[in-house]
């Protein structure tokens, strides 16, 4: 079977986002996102998990059986977990130090098991490993935009560089995370429902055009 | 020989599996990329002084020299883990006692000498355990214990305390007592460490 990686992509980004759209991973979403910087680091490490977690679990989909199949893929899991732990204190240490409890939380991510579940286990190597790529991309977007909102209103910088002397507390407090993230599901609700209409109307125009060509030829 | 084709042997063979597998790429990839003590050390510096410096240890719980790696505890104040000497400040590493939950917090405290007088210029949260409001301690807060004659303070038995106002130790945080006296019992280690060992 061909793998449809125009849907998958659509899918991880827009369709089915996991943050914005299917409203997974909310705990680092809401804890993390006072900082663009954090949005990126956060987004990041999960994206290296899920690519890796999903390839390895799709490779190995065959030989794990079912009865074991979710504590095999937590195993494998907490593996990338460790892997991207290590590697962030070795190499980035002030990411490391700012992500704190929420790196090796990594492990119980809905988004990870769930597209481990879902999707890696019943999908070829490549399309799972684009599927792990889509998924951290819409995850890392969608973490980034909120922390760059609530930093800028709530801090009055973006990325550490102060903007001006202006801010709200209130964005960068906990009730201002949860409000941030309902104007962001909201907008991103409204904007997507908006693009559907478009394309069903689109197609409907189309449908009507062909008809009427079919019509006007019988006649 | 019949159990082999079993299905919980197999669940078995393939969690032991990944588990040993997943075990030994962690242990090559942890002795690559352990942060060493050493390492640490030189972050810590550079955080605090914003460039790389050089430094002598007095003391480091850390070290692997035995005269040098025992902490000193003031009773019902805190520890002093770490000491060294950055040109001619005096950097620690102490935790206060007497957080929230009998908690502790961590803090490195920079002090500089000018003459026989010790003064703490810099205090940055290193970790703490147990403690929840650990927010309300703005970097205000740990502006507080700046500027202070600390050997003078140490003669005079001034120490912080976190609930108390005087004319140079003002520095409480409503909300969260419990967290303010552990940081106020981790500056004043470097007191009594100035005042004893010095």
């Amino acid at each position: 079977m061909k793998t449809d990686f125009k849907k998958i992509a659509k899918d991880g980004i827009i369709s089915s986002n996991p943050t914005l759209k299917l409203v997974l991973g909310t705990c680092p979403t809401l804890a993390l996102t006072t900082a663009a910087m954090n949005g990126i680091g956060m987004g990041l490490a999960v994206s290296f998990v899920l690519i890796f977690s999903n390839v390895i679990i799709s490779l190995l989909r065959k030989a794990i059986p079912k009865e074991v199949r979710i504590p095999a893929f937590i195993l494998i899991i907490a593996t990338f977990v460790t892997i991207v732990r290590l590697a962030l204190d070795y190499f980035l240490p002030d990411i490391y130090e700012s992500l704190g409890l929420y790196l090796p939380l990594i492990v119980v991510n809905c988004i990870i098991l769930a597209r481990a579940e879902s999707f890696a286990s019943k999908n070829g190597v490549l399309a799972s490993a684009a599927d792990g790529l889509f998924m951290g991309l819409g995850f890392t977007l969608a973490l980034t935009l909120m922390g760059a909102v609530r930093e800028i209103l709530g801090a009055g910088a973006i990325f550490g560089h102060k903007l001006w002397d202006f801010s709200i507390g209130f964005f960068s407090s906990s009730a201002g995370a949860f409000f941030t993230y309902a104007m962001f599901i909201a907008l991103f609700a409204l904007i997507t429902d908006k693009i559907s209409e478009k394309t069903k109307l689109k197609k409907i125009k189309a449908e009507e055009k062909d008809f009427c060509g079919e019509t006007k030829e019988i006649a | 020989m019949s159990f082999i084709k079993t299905t919980w042997f197999k669940c078995i063979v393939c969690l032991l599996s990944i588990a040993v597998i997943s075990g030994a790429s962690l242990s090559i990839l942890n002795n690559v990329l352990a942060v060493s003590p050493e390492m640490r050390t030189a972050r810590a510096i550079k955080k605090i002084y914003g460039e790389e410096k050089e430094y002598s240890v007095v003391l480091d719980i850390d070290s692997n020299d035995d005269t040098k790696n025992a902490p000193i505890e003031y009773e019902g104040v805190g520890s002093v883990n770490k000491v060294y000497e950055v040109g001619s400040d005096i950097l620690f590493q102490t935790t206060g006692y007497q957080g929230y939950k009998n908690g502790t917090i961590t803090l490195w405290i920079q002090t500089s000498q000018t003459d026989n007088t010790y003064s703490i210029n810099k205090v940055i949260l290193e970790k703490y355990e147990k403690q929840t409001l650990m927010s309300k301690l703005s970097g205000d807060f740990y502006g507080g214990f700046k500027l202070v004659d600390a050997t003078e303070a140490y003669n005079n038995g001034e120490l912080f305390t976190a609930t108390e106002k005087t004319a140079d130790n003002y520095n409480p945080v409503s909300g969260a007592t419990y967290s303010a006296t552990a940081a106020a019992n981790a500056v004043n280690c470097v007191f009594k460490y100035l005042g004893v060992e010095r």
